[in-house]
């Protein structure tokens, strides 16, 4: 009777909320904050240097293992690719089991075991842990080489590389780190078919002796674990991993570049341009400035609300996304900012790219910018730091960077210290929009003509294989024979001949668009040899109308009435012809280019590029060149979906850019010699 | 989903499985057909709200592909009290992150917070099914991007196109023949009318369903989800029809061209049943005997032994209303794709042939125990399992009970399905190689 009774009441008080209404247009504030903790780790050390660090937690009755080997980097020279090679040959049997039963093993437990050079990982369900560990420490310590699995490395290492060699990203991300950090640094040395080959068995048994070692290593344990029985038995596996000399290394310091360049990779086979902007920096974790530079390249392009983002993704369309990192290191730090955009737009988006940079350093970040870049790091570290994993992470940290003990308890103090003055001091420190390298790993072809007319940085050439190089060739060799009047006749030729087009003396085209969500419509009647009118309405109301009766011409609209004069009655006397075309045959073939993957002649006339497809004779696109207040304006059209009308092709759908509206014209209606008359001119 | 009960219905189920892992959930629909599942967990004060549509690319029509994907892009663009440009400012500004995404079948939006803004994030995802802004501007802006991301993910990607030609020669019917992302020139002739009608259609409390998980107070939270999603107004019901392939009984044999590869690749996909049949769950076992780790049959014998292959594997691409069983390789050397396709098919009538050892079974089942333990690992990870096993599946407690389906899962059950669907006349053989400048 009581349950009942609750219930009941519990009822009335939900079908009473469901009537209280809540005004949605009032965004909900808040709670108090929660309770950050910091997950406790225990921590000690084994004689042969090895630090083991541990985080309990009995959610899910699983462990997992990380070692890592901090040694500082080191250049391998001739034979890079010696230390990833040893890495991936590890485990693969033992003195004490063979590859084959390691594996077996492994799998049968549903567990997983990697190793890599500089490290190893091991994860299982609680209960098999301690053989999982087991199997990690026994190929940490006592992994075999053999000829056999050597060979067969070298040749997965060399597919490996084939594989690479046309992928775009790939290649970016090879030739930026060889830029950046030269190509005899550790960080900017890759992998080739010529240095795999200067690679010996024995090479890797000593690489493996030599660094595989516990001097500078840190073990750490997650997860469903008794901290004393595990300590018992890391200590039982990992005492006898016998301690070496770490070889000193002595690497360069990577440079910036005096006054910022492009670094372009040509790339034919690209859709997309890789651009890297990036600079060379001194900072590591715990640096005063740290928090700042943190700061600011969050506002800059730390994410989806981010200025590069909004602007180049949001604002543009120019990429899927636009962002930065400042990648703290001991040894070589950078600050990056990254876009990888259409062929069209590489140069757009460096300029933009840029400016951004340019504005963060010369304009201090608005308050409210500060604040909720550190509201967006206070909130991270609260969803991150009760994770295990992340205990785990700053304990590492600690030990790896030297950081006072409680630098994660003061983290969030000193993130909420920083102020728009140390962003803008970082900014200008980190962010060098003066001394930068501009990497565009593209496809030429597509990129560069409009890279050498918009940007003024010097353009340097480098292949795949971040070399010094030529700049690559521009377009294709026009055939022999091929003119610009060849051209154009066949292109009357694919739309359905000459002599049909002849017959053509006057033109009716409607078309339909929209702008800004509202229909518009376009109206344009032409008659020979000149003659031409253009109504533009909306709704039924005409909006502008211009009018060229093959003498003089106006325009009319918004209750304004122009005549036409000067340049612009020059231009309608040439361009109001039934087709155009016409006067391209004596416009000059200037080059083959490819538009959309398909190559097309490139015929230059007057103020106006024409391109028609090599492969139909169609005319695919034009590019018409205004100057306006002392700029250049290119007005893009491009026409598809030919379809016949009276034998004669017209394309269906024209595209145009207007400034920053991308319209399409969907044609309604074409007639031919009949619906226009001389009145239409008046 | 399909109650339509005034005043919630409280669902509590009982499970026992051998681990202290249960994910406990509550679930109820609210009048206008919206489905709720609240899952407590106050071990970190974090928060996720998701909601699943029960729309995907299967979905669209066959001239306007990509469509929803598209327009998940759109929902990003504001609502009615939330203006343009904000939607990502409001999330990060409270130190949460958010994201979405589509497939064939269902598309999913999250955000995760810390706990004290749990009402911001059902305040936002409200809004997004009361009244969103769908505009022009946004269709421009958004066409362009998505553009950007086909060209990032599939055109400038090694072997980036092979998915899409599986699909076309799985599919001859059905809308899983066409890719997720779509035909970019569907996308340009696409409306802003067909944009709200799909709106109008999908995004309906009674095709979605909201989840909260985290660091919540569950009476709370049922307080707040019915002032946020109790007013929005019922959807007309949605009419599926699942449409039927004719069987394949003659090998099919295609090839496709990518200018981004330097190595060819030999696929080999066969056509099976939903995800939610349990020869699905069987074909998923064959999948992990075939290439999981290390010790694998097909790892072992062609990428370790014989050394014909730089990578083989075997996946089962599930989804709602049919799966695509797929193995591959990668030759090394000199091997011919021809030679690859005869081991992994060797591989196969073994295992039509004969019982996989006792050995093995046990191994398949402590592979699957392992990956059900860390299905559930994170709060984020569980809201998404329950979204997907109660719009998906049609039962929430999959998320508990599935392991059961893959235990009592037999060797000789394992046989037979090989026997079923494996065969070289159902399969589609594809030739995935370098395009020739």
């Amino acid at each position: 009777m009581k349950v009942k009774l609750i219930a009941f009441i519990a009822l009335i008080t939900l079908s009473f909320s469901a009537t209280a209404q809540i005004d949605r247009s009032i965004q909900p504030t808040p709670g108090p904050a929660p309770k950050v903790k910091l997950g406790k780790v225990k921590k000690f050390t084994l004689k042969n240097g090895l630090q083991v660090i541990m985080v309990e937690n009995h959610k899910l009755p699983r462990v997992s293992a990380n070692l890592t080997i901090d040694n500082p980097p080191y250049s391998e020279g001739n034979k890079t690719g010696l230390s990833n090679m040893m890495g991936s040959l590890l485990g693969r049997g033992t003195n004490h089991i063979t590859k084959d039963e390691f594996n077996e093993k492994v799998d049968f437990l549903g567990a997983n075991v990697f190793f890599h050079s500089t490290g190893a990982s091991a994860r299982s369900l609680k209960k098999y842990f301690p053989e999982i560990l087991g199997l990690m420490a026994d190929g940490v310590k006592n992994s075999q080489f053999t000829q056999e699995e050597f060979d067969k490395e070298v040749k997965v290492t060399l597919d490996g590389i084939k594989s690479g060699e046309k992928s775009v990203t790939n290649i970016a991300r090879r030739v930026e780190d060889a830029l950046i950090y030269g190509k005899n640094h550790p960080y900017g040395e890759f992998t080739t078919k010529e240095t795999v080959g200067n690679i010996t068995l024995q090479d890797v048994k000593n690489n493996f002796n030599r660094y595989y070692k516990p001097n500078n290593a840190y073990l750490v344990i997650v997860g469903d674990i008794n901290p004393k029985k595990t300590k018992k038995l890391v200590k039982s596996l990992f005492k006898d991993w016998k301690k070496g000399t770490i070889p000193a290394s002595n690497i360069a310091k990577p440079t910036n570049v005096t006054t910022t360049e492009i670094d372009f990779i040509n790339m034919p086979n690209a859709v997309q341009s890789e651009i890297l902007v990036a600079n060379n920096i001194n900072l590591k974790l715990g640096d005063k400035d740290y928090y700042a530079a943190l700061l600011a390249n969050a506002i800059l392009g730390g994410g989806g609300t981010a200025r590069l983002f909004m602007n180049l993704r949001e604002d543009k369309g120019y990429t899927y996304g636009s962002y930065s990192s400042v990648r703290q290191s001991r040894h070589a730090a950078t600050f990056r900012a990254t876009a990888s955009v259409r062929n069209i737009v590489t140069d757009s988006s460096v300029v933009e790219i840029q400016k951004e940079i340019n504005k963060i350093r010369y304009q201090k970040v608005t308050a409210d910018e500060l604040k909720n870049a550190k509201a967006k790091y206070v909130g991270d570290f609260v969803m991150e730091v009760q994770k295990p994993a992340t205990a785990a992470r700053y304990a590492l940290n600690i030990a790896r960077f030297n950081l006072p003990s409680d630098f994660y308890e003061n983290y969030l103090a000193n993130i909420n210290a920083v102020t728009i003055d140390d962003v803008q001091n970082a900014a200008i420190k980190y962010f060098k929009g003066d001394k930068a390298r501009v990497i565009i790993t593209g496809k030429g072809i597509d990129v560069l003509k409009n890279l050498e007319q918009t940007v003024d940085y010097k353009i340097n050439y480098f292949d795949t294989f971040g070399n010094p190089t030529t700049k690559p060739k521009m377009s294709m060799p026009i055939p022999a024979g091929v003119t610009a009047k060849s051209v154009v006749d066949a292109y009357f030729k694919a739309i359905g001949g000459k002599d049909k087009v002849l017959k053509v003396k006057t033109l009716l085209m409607k078309s339909t668009t929209k702008v800004q969500g509202m229909d518009l419509s376009l109206e344009i009647k032409s008659a020979a040899p000149n003659k031409q009118a253009v109504i533009v309405s909306m709704m039924g109301n005409t909006m502008s109308k211009q009018v060229f009766d093959g003498e003089k011409g106006y325009s009319e609209g918004q209750g304004r009435h122009i005549d036409l004069k000067g340049k612009e009655l020059e231009e309608a006397k040439k361009k109001s012809t039934l087709f155009s075309d016409t006067s391209y045959a004596t416009g000059t073939l200037k080059r083959i280019e490819p538009i959309n993957g398909k190559n097309a002649y490139v015929i230059v006339s007057g103020d106006t590029e024409v391109f028609y497809d090599m492969a139909s004779g169609l005319k695919v696109k034009t590019i018409t060149t205004t100057k306006a207040g002392g700029k250049e304006v290119k007005s893009p059209s491009s026409f598809e979906d030919y379809k016949e009308v009276n034998g004669i092709k017209f394309p269906h759908t024209i595209k145009r850019k207007m400034g920053p509206m991308n319209l399409v014209f969907k044609i309604q209606e074409i007639k031919i010699n009949e619906g226009v008359s001389d009145k239409d001119f008046q | 989903m399909k109650k339509n009960i005034l005043i919630l219905i409280l669902t509590l189920f009982a499970i026992t499985t051998s681990f202290g892992q249960k994910v406990e959930f509550e679930e109820y629909d609210l009048s206008n057909g919206l489905h709720v599942i609240l899952h407590q967990d106050n071990s970190a004060p974090v928060v996720t709200t998701s909601v699943m549509y029960h729309v995907g690319a299967k979905d669209e029509n066959p001239e306007r592909t990509g469509f929803a994907h598209f327009f998940e892009h759109l929902l990003f663009e504001g609502t009615k009290n939330i203006k343009k440009g904000e939607w990502f400012k409001i999330v990060s500004s409270n130190g949460g992150k958010n994201n979405a995404n589509t497939t064939d079948d269902r598309t999913y939006y999250y955000e995760v917070f810390p706990s004290n803004n749990l009402q911001l994030g059902l305040w936002m995802e409200s809004e997004r099914m009361l009244h969103p802004v769908i505009n022009q501007g946004g269709v421009d802006t958004q066409n362009e991007v998505v553009k950007e991301e086909k060209r990032l993910r599939v055109d400038n990607q090694p072997y980036g196109n092979f998915l899409a030609n599986v699909k076309k020669n799985l599919f001859f019917k059905h809308p899983y023949k066409w890719t997720t992302i779509g035909k970019m020139k569907h996308l340009d002739d696409a409306t802003l009318a067909e944009f709200l009608a799909f709106n109008k259609k999908f995004y309906v409390p009674n095709n979605a369903t909201l989840v909260v998980a985290g660091d919540i107070d569950i009476n709370k939270t049922k307080k707040m989800v019915q002032d946020y999603f109790a007013t929005i107004p019922r959807g007309k019901d949605i009419v599926r029809t699942v449409i039927t392939e004719d069987p394949i009984t003659k090998q099919i044999n295609a090839k496709a061209y990518d200018a981004n590869i330097q190595i060819p690749a030999v696929i080999n996909a066969y056509r099976v049943p939903s995800m939610k049949t349990r020869d699905a769950r069987v074909l998923d076992m064959i999948s992990s005997y075939l290439s999981g780790g290390k010790s694998s049959v097909l790892y072992k014998k062609m990428v370790d032994q014989k050394k014909m292959a730089l990578q083989v594997g075997a996946i089962g691409l599930n989804q709602e209303d049919y799966g695509m069983y797929i193995t591959f390789g990668l030759p090394q050397g000199k091997t011919t794709l021809a030679d690859l396709t005869k081991g992994i098919d060797e591989e196969i009538v073994k295992i039509q042939t004969n019982l996989i050892s006792e050995n093995d079974y046990q191994k398949l089942q402590n592979q699957f125990e392992n990956r059900f333990v860390n299905a559930n690992a994170s709060v984020e990870g569980i809201a998404n399992s329950l979204a997907r096993y109660n719009v998906l599946y049609g039962d929430t407690n999959l998320i508990n009970t599935e392991i059961n389906i893959y235990r009592s899962i037999t060797r000789e059950e394992i046989r037979e399905v090989a026997k079923k669907y494996l065969n070289p006349n159902q399969k589609l053989v594809l030739e995935y190689l370098p395009k020739k400048k």
